[in-house]
């Protein structure tokens, strides 16, 4: 390109106590690009863009806006200066509307009386102008996942902002919201302006991109041109040289073959009209009926937020379903609580890891036997044999390449990856007829991911099951062998792995019940 | 009718320490500093608004800009504790409370002495509002008290506009329901919140000083009686809202008052019991009113820019 560089970071750094987590990384960005900044988790993606946006402070580096160095110091001089960010977890106040969460922090007409309708329809102008429709009066806690994002980037737009930072914009919205937004990205450099859009998800850059610069460890691997650059290249970089990409689970597109399952064999789980209400009578779950088979890696794909945790919850027993039955190889096991089913049962990989799968305080030998602590080997009587746990788990730190300073090491001080892999070799290490998995990946990069997958299909051989619960569908997508899709606490279709397709499953997710999918089950 | 007319203009002048308190400490919660010192600051504000009074010769004025200064400083030091140095929200304010309640004795003793008798200030004069206080029943009921009464009035619909009705209103209400939005929009978190911490203090400081300048004229020690910590839970009945916070605290002031007409009335309980209804009576309400309403979102939470969660 022969344009000027409207925005360059020289030689940035950034460490947090230890931790280096940018090391003089450098970066550009020309008008009217989309820029991709790629990279596996941890890479410090988003630490770069913080920076930029001024809610981290650098420790090193320049940052150079228009030929002019900037001293940004907080958000405010970034906004000032034209730069505005979207981040992955919207910062939005959910009590408030979408005007008033637009508005905020800027000099509104009228500041004591708050007569807003001018700002209310330049917010729909540039709604209609970018293709982000939005009604300006809804409260945000009401909208969906994929509109609360709309909010969010008309809320830098309203702003006047050159550069638009996106932090991995597309989680959790279906396929066509992400295709919808890849609309309004081109319109919107089409209009002069920049984007820096931060993923892990290399499809995506290579569709919507103009640019893209990877990151891993902390370090700039690489920065190319969409043209010039094969998919081969960017994979290469983004992973380094201590994974083999032949043979990989996260690079096969999803070719790789699926040993079949023994449909003949009592179902390893089977849900009979499960429900699930609170105490307040609102319905979380309802009229759940579905089987795993023996050998079966079967998904559950949805929006968050749309009953996947209760489902997790009632499988495993930490919650008993107020409706239905739940079997497992036959066995009524509706009333059997935890601690039961996590002997030989089931092994559980929870969703929110701080909250319900990890102690901070305690090391990591004792968070990784946690739940299997009265079971053989760990336990002989009423005592714990530490030597064998000590034992096993130094092996597993080894195993499952748990970055630690020891089994006595407390569990707070590993990394939030780190915290995962603790879990992961929790429930792996445990024989189990059924793992139940919620967003098992979160925060791993991307050779631990795959060292997941090749876990979860090892399992498969020996005839064991598991449920993954995933927000992230290309992961459903490359190793399940069916996917059912959770809408509002209901089962709204279940595909067979030759069926799959990401836009039938998304309009599923959304709540469509659209007639393709009709066809579809008709044609199978 | 007369024992009506008297007992709702009691439950009004009765009303305005709550009033007072209950605004600042929802005041600071709404940018999510969450006052538990009441008590103490309250006890505090008596004491010097007492003392001020008494060594200025017997001004009211004096008396009030003492109490309104030391709330001040009691707020500051939460501000100062919690949002710049990140300490526990609640250790802090209990350690308040306690230098206050030490402070509010110590002050006096120090001050006047030890005597038998402790003197005595002149308290606040009624100021009837002319033409409104001559309306029947009304006028007695509404439009001749002193002005702490009417300023307690004012001061909540004016909270309440300003709050929910101004730019400045959105942005410090934002600070309280989610500080990394506010801060990402580059609202000055930190400065919110120290102003309305001590906005708060001073408000609870000089819900102390109506007590020696209303009811006594004097100090006394621990004359705060648990008004401070009924103050919390009014707060959070009332959702955190300044109109609420009105109606609860006249509701309150209400029981306090019969409580006390009952035990000037001669009945055959014995006080100790009457003294608990304000009390059973916060346990009732926040069964049935604390489910249904909201706190500010970040309330207690101290926020930490760079801080990384896992």
């Amino acid at each position: 390109m022969e344009k000027e560089a409207i925005l360059e970071l020289r030689n940035i750094r950034k460490v947090f106590d230890k931790n280096v987590a940018l090391d003089s990384v450098s970066f550009s960005l020309y008008p009217g690009e989309i820029h991709g900044l790629l990279g596996g988790n941890g890479a410090g993606k988003t630490t770069l863009m913080n920076v930029l946006y001024g809610l981290y402070r650098r420790d090193d580096g320049d940052i150079n806006f228009h030929g002019q160095k900037l001293n940004i110091q907080g958000p405010k001089d970034a906004i000032t200066h034209g730069i505005g960010m979207v981040h992955q977890h919207f910062l939005q106040i959910g009590s408030y509307t979408v005007l008033e969460n637009i508005v905020l922090g800027t000099d509104v007409s009228h500041p004591v009386t708050m007569k807003l309708s001018a700002e209310a329809q330049k917010i729909i102008d540039l709604g209609n102008r970018f293709r982000l429709p939005v009604d300006p009066n809804a409260v945000v806690d009401t909208l969906p996942v994929g509109t609360r994002q709309k909010v969010e980037i008309l809320k830098a737009l309203y702003r006047g902002v050159e550069v638009l930072i996106l932090d991995e914009p597309t989680t959790n919205l279906t396929p066509q919201e992400v295709d919808d937004l890849f609309e309004s990205l081109r319109v919107i450099v089409n209009e002069g302006l920049s984007i820096v859009f931060i993923t892990h998800k290399l499809r995506e850059v290579l569709h919507v991109c103009d640019r893209i610069t990877v990151l891993r460890e902390g370090r700039n691997i690489t920065s190319l041109t969409r043209a010039e650059a094969s998919e081969e290249i960017f994979v290469r970089a983004m992973v380094g040289d201590q994974m083999k990409i032949e043979g990989s689970v996260y690079f096969s597109h999803g070719s790789m073959a699926n040993t079949a399952v023994d449909e003949s064999a009592t179902p390893a789980l089977e849900m009979h009209d499960v429900g699930l209400k609170t105490k307040e009578g609102i319905s979380r779950l309802a009229g759940l009926n579905f089987q795993i088979r023996q050998g079966e890696l079967f998904g559950v794909a949805g929006v968050a937020g749309n009953g996947q945790r209760e489902l997790a919850e009632c499988v495993t027993g930490v919650v008993i379903p107020t409706e239905g039955k739940i079997l497992m190889k036959g066995q009524d096991v509706t009333d059997v609580p935890v601690c039961e089913l996590l002997k030989d049962w089931i092994s559980y990989i929870p969703e929110d890891r701080l909250h319900d799968g990890f102690l901070p305080k305690a090391n990591v030998a004792q968070n990784l036997i946690l739940g299997y602590h009265r079971q053989e080997p760990y336990c002989e009587g009423s005592f714990i044999k530490w030597d064998t746990v000590y034992d096993k788990v130094r092996g597993y730190i080894g195993e499952y390449k748990i970055k630690t300073n020891g089994p006595e090491d407390p569990g707070g001080n590993l990394s939030g990856g780190n915290i995962q892999r603790v879990m992961i070799a929790r429930a792996f290490s445990m024989n189990s007829h059924l793992m139940v998995a919620h967003n098992p990946t979160r925060g791993l990069d991307i050779p631990s991911m795959d060292f997941v997958y090749n876990k979860m299909l090892e399992r498969k051989e020996t005839g064991a099951s598991t449920l993954l619960i995933s927000e992230d569908l290309d992961e459903l997508l490359l190793i399940c062998d069916r996917i059912a899709v959770l809408y509002r606490g209901q089962i709204v279709g279940i595909l067979a792995r030759k069926d799959f397709d990401k836009y039938v499953i998304g309009r599923l997710m959304s709540g469509i019940q659209a007639e393709e999918t009709a066809d579809l089950r008709a044609a199978s | 009718m007369d024992s009506l007319v008297t007992f709702l203009r009691l439950t009004l002048l009765s009303m305005v320490p709550f009033v007072l308190a209950a605004q600042g400490t929802m005041l600071g919660g709404r940018t999510g500093v969450f006052n538990v010192a009441q008590e103490g600051i309250m006890l505090v504000g008596a004491s010097l608004g007492f003392i001020g009074s008494y060594l200025a010769g017997g001004s009211t004025l004096v008396g009030i800009a003492a109490a309104v200064l030391v709330g001040g400083i009691f707020g500051l030091a939460l501000a100062y504790f919690t949002t710049t140095l990140k300490m526990n929200q609640f250790v802090i304010g209990l350690s308040l409370l306690f230098i206050g309640t030490g402070l509010s004795t110590l002050i006096p003793k120090l001050v006047i002495g030890v005597t038998l008798s402790q003197p005595l200030i002149p308290t606040l004069q009624d100021l009837p509002i002319p033409l409104l206080s001559q309306i029947p029943f009304l006028g007695t009921v509404l439009f001749s008290h002193n002005i702490l009464v009417y300023f307690a009035i004012v001061l909540s619909i004016g909270l309440w506009y300003f709050l929910f009705r101004t730019q400045l209103g959105l942005e410090l209400r934002s600070v309280g329901e989610n500080p990394n939005a506010a801060d990402s929009l580059g609202i000055n978190t930190s400065k919110h919140r120290y102003v309305t911490a001590i906005l708060g203090g001073m408000l609870i400081g000089l819900a102390g000083a109506y007590l020696p300048m209303v009811y006594t004229g004097t100090f006394t020690e621990g004359m705060v009686k648990g008004r401070g910590w009924l103050t919390i839970a009014l707060t959070f009945f009332a959702g955190w809202s300044p109109l609420p916070v009105l109606y609860g605290s006249l509701f309150f002031a209400g029981i306090e008052v019969a409580s006390y007409r009952f035990q000037a009335g001669g009945i055959a309980i014995p006080y100790q019991y009457l003294l608990m209804v304000p009390y059973l009576a916060t346990i009732l309400v926040m069964m049935f009113t604390f489910r249904k309403t909201r706190v500010p979102g970040f309330l207690g939470n101290n926020y930490d820019r760079e801080k990384r969660s896992l």
